[in-house]
């Protein structure tokens, strides 16, 4: 990779940045960042799956809602303690996107989408119908916080470090993969599927990776979530957090990494903005209210910035030369 | 009620249902054979014509009225829609497509959710209460203008598409875009017409079904998901689409009534995934073969 030390210098201050926000920062403003670091690295892995791997999977929601699941009813009914309830849930989630995953994923296109979106929708009204194992429509009440040992996590500020030391962990984790052998196969076969088996890249079989690992980082930011919130309910993982999500990749930029990070960054603070001010106008304010401004930013975006803010900011960067963000039609 | 009137019960409103995707799934194969969208906005059209002949009937106009203003308005949605957020594309890709769809569908439900609330609406029936009764099992006249809907829109369609001219050429472009426009067809101007026509169908679909099932600014996802398992089920023809159609409604019809009600709504996503996978297995096989 060229230009490392840029790179590094662009990760210490990004580690730097993070790091020091909440010496200086309110605690309104740490749950926000909170919420960031989660649908961030949830949007990153998106991102990959949509733009980079070219794996048209809407079900992301879905494994993040497993996860919280099923670490969060692990933990309330005192099976085992939450750092082993994510570790298990995130197995549970790698398992469960393997019997699906391998099927599904020779589906291409619109099959594809239509069918994990199936998924989700089968699995939002699975998790309300299931009474006595997810607490139906109401959802899962009283889960303790998080802990490990008799360290327990209480404050928004432990979640804070906790949930972006996640977050950043997936990114760094992702920005080496896809630098890798495997990373470059995955891109090549995003471009042409034929062209790349010709080349030995066993394509069903990274399709199958890349969708399970995804999966399992969802599963991992879920279990987190779910500790910080310290309830979950179906709803909660359904179209709603889709649109966010897609709103997420789509303003950042799914073809870099960082771009989904950068989305969920604007999104978040947008939606903050919308509350505050928009609130006292609109009669009532929930995801779907939400959803009308992302929705039509979507569309803006997709019309007039196809590349999202970071292909806007590589053009920037790289002065036209190598222009990255632009979806190939 | 004995078994026999419960099963003839159940059958009615499974194939009450099975008419109501057949429609919806006919309005989505028309987009999707001209424009290659997947438009998930289908099912909010469905929901905005129920809502939007409740919100004119309130508003003090009779009931034609309304349902005449409201179709006119869902086929201006679909032409505003088509016009603003899906020509303009730049670079257009299946991926692209449907995420400016589900994005508009979720500005359509959202801004009726601001305007009308989320409380349920009905409309009254067409043609008054009566219970029509039939081997022990009892249905309201509303369903017959139900099935009457499938059948009026099938047969029109078949004609429009096999008599006209204009519908020949909907035909060709839907078989080959490009040779289509080479021969003298004007595609963009077919794209508009395909768009207000799926809009108005599904919201005459929205506005038929309201006196059965309500309706409320959250019913279009689902509705409009069952009518695209029927169309993909189906082939994207009409007569799979119907066929499909009516045997998904009978077998939600049946679980709804012996299994759980709750799980019928499950059960139309589950056999599209089947579908789905199976036939992957069978292409997948048959390739296999063929490169060995």
């Amino acid at each position: 990779m060229s230009g490392t030390w840029r790179t590094k210098f662009l990760w210490i201050i990004l580690v730097g940045f993070i790091f020091a926000i909440p010496l200086v920062a309110g605690s309104y403003v740490i749950s926000v960042m909170c919420f960031i670091a989660m649908f961030g690295g949830l949007a990153v892995g998106m991102g990959l799956l949509l733009e980079q791997a070219g794996i048209f999977s809407l079900a992301h929601p879905t494994w993040f809602g497993l996860g919280a699941y099923v670490s969060g009813g692990l933990a309330v009914r005192g099976i085992a303690p939450p750092w082993l309830g994510s570790i298990i849930g995130a197995v549970f989630v790698g398992l469960v996107s393997y019997v699906i995953g391998a099927p599904l994923l020779r589906l291409k296109g619109y099959y594809l989408a239509c069918a994990t979106f199936g998924l989700l929708i089968i699995v939002e009204i699975s998790l309300a119908q299931l009474g006595s194992l997810t607490g139906g429509h109401e959802g899962l009440m009283g889960i303790p916080p998080f802990s490990v040992g008799n360290f327990v996590l209480e404050t928004d500020r432990h979640y804070y470090y906790l949930s972006w030391a996640l977050c950043l962990a997936c990114l760094w984790f992702l920005y080496n993969l896809m630098g890798s052998r495997m990373g470059r196969a995955v891109k090549s076969f995003s471009d042409s599927e034929v062209a790349a088996s010709s080349m030995g890249v066993n394509v069903p079989r990274l399709k199958l990776k890349v969708f399970i690992l995804t999966a399992m980082m969802a599963s991992l930011i879920g279990s987190v979530y779910t500790f910080y919130l310290r309830f979950t309910q179906p709803g909660i993982f359904g179209f709603p957090l889709l649109v966010e999500l897609v709103t997420m990749v789509i303003i950042g930029g799914g073809k870099t990494l960082y771009g989904p990070l950068l989305g969920a960054f604007v999104v978040m603070w947008l939606r903050e903005l919308i509350h505050m001010y928009l609130g006292g106008l609109l009669p009532r304010t929930s995801a779907e209210v939400d959803a009308i401004f992302f929705g039509l930013l979507i569309i803006v975006i997709l019309i007039f910035m196809p590349g999202g803010l970071a292909g806007w900011i590589d053009r920037f960067v790289y002065g036209g030369r190598r222009v990255r963000g632009r979806p190939q039609s | 009620m004995s078994f026999f009137s419960q099963v003839v019960q159940y059958t009615l409103s499974g194939l009450t249902a099975g008419s109501i995707y057949a429609v919806i799934g006919i309005c989505w194969s028309l987009v999707y054979l001209i424009t290659k969208v997947l438009n998930f906005t289908t099912g909010e059209f469905v929901m905005l014509g129920g809502m939007l002949t409740w919100g004119f009937h309130s508003a003090g106009f009779g009931l034609l009225p309304s349902l005449l203003l409201a179709v006119a308005c869902a086929i201006l949605i679909a032409i505003i829609l088509e016009r603003v957020a899906i020509r303009p594309v730049r670079y257009p890709s299946e991926m692209t497509y449907m995420m400016i769809t589900v994005a508009a569908a979720s500005v359509i439900k959202g801004v009726v959710l601001l305007v009308w609330g989320s409380e349920t609406r009905t409309i009254e029936p067409f043609f008054g209460t009566e219970v029509i009764h039939l081997f022990g099992a009892t249905m309201t006249s509303q369903v017959l203008c139900v099935f009457g809907l499938l059948v009026i829109v099938t047969v029109g369609l078949s004609l429009f598409l096999n008599r006209t001219l204009f519908g020949k050429a909907l035909r060709a472009s839907s078989i080959n875009l490009t040779g289509a426009s080479l021969m003298g067809i004007n595609i963009s101007r077919f794209r508009l017409l395909c768009f207000g026509l799926a809009g108005s169908l599904a919201g005459i679909t929205g506005i038929v079904i309201t006196p059965i099932t309500f309706t409320g600014y959250s019913i279009g996802m689902l509705t409009g998901l069952k009518g695209l398992v029927a169309a993909i089920v189906g082939g994207w023809t009409m007569t799979g689409t119907t066929a499909a159609a009516l045997i998904l409604g009978l077998l939600e019809g049946i679980c709804a009534g012996f299994v759980s009600a709750g799980l019928k709504d499950v059960l139309a996503l589950l056999v599209m995934i089947l579908f789905l996978i199976v036939r992957t297995m069978k292409f997948a096989s048959r390739l296999g073969r063929d490169a060995r």
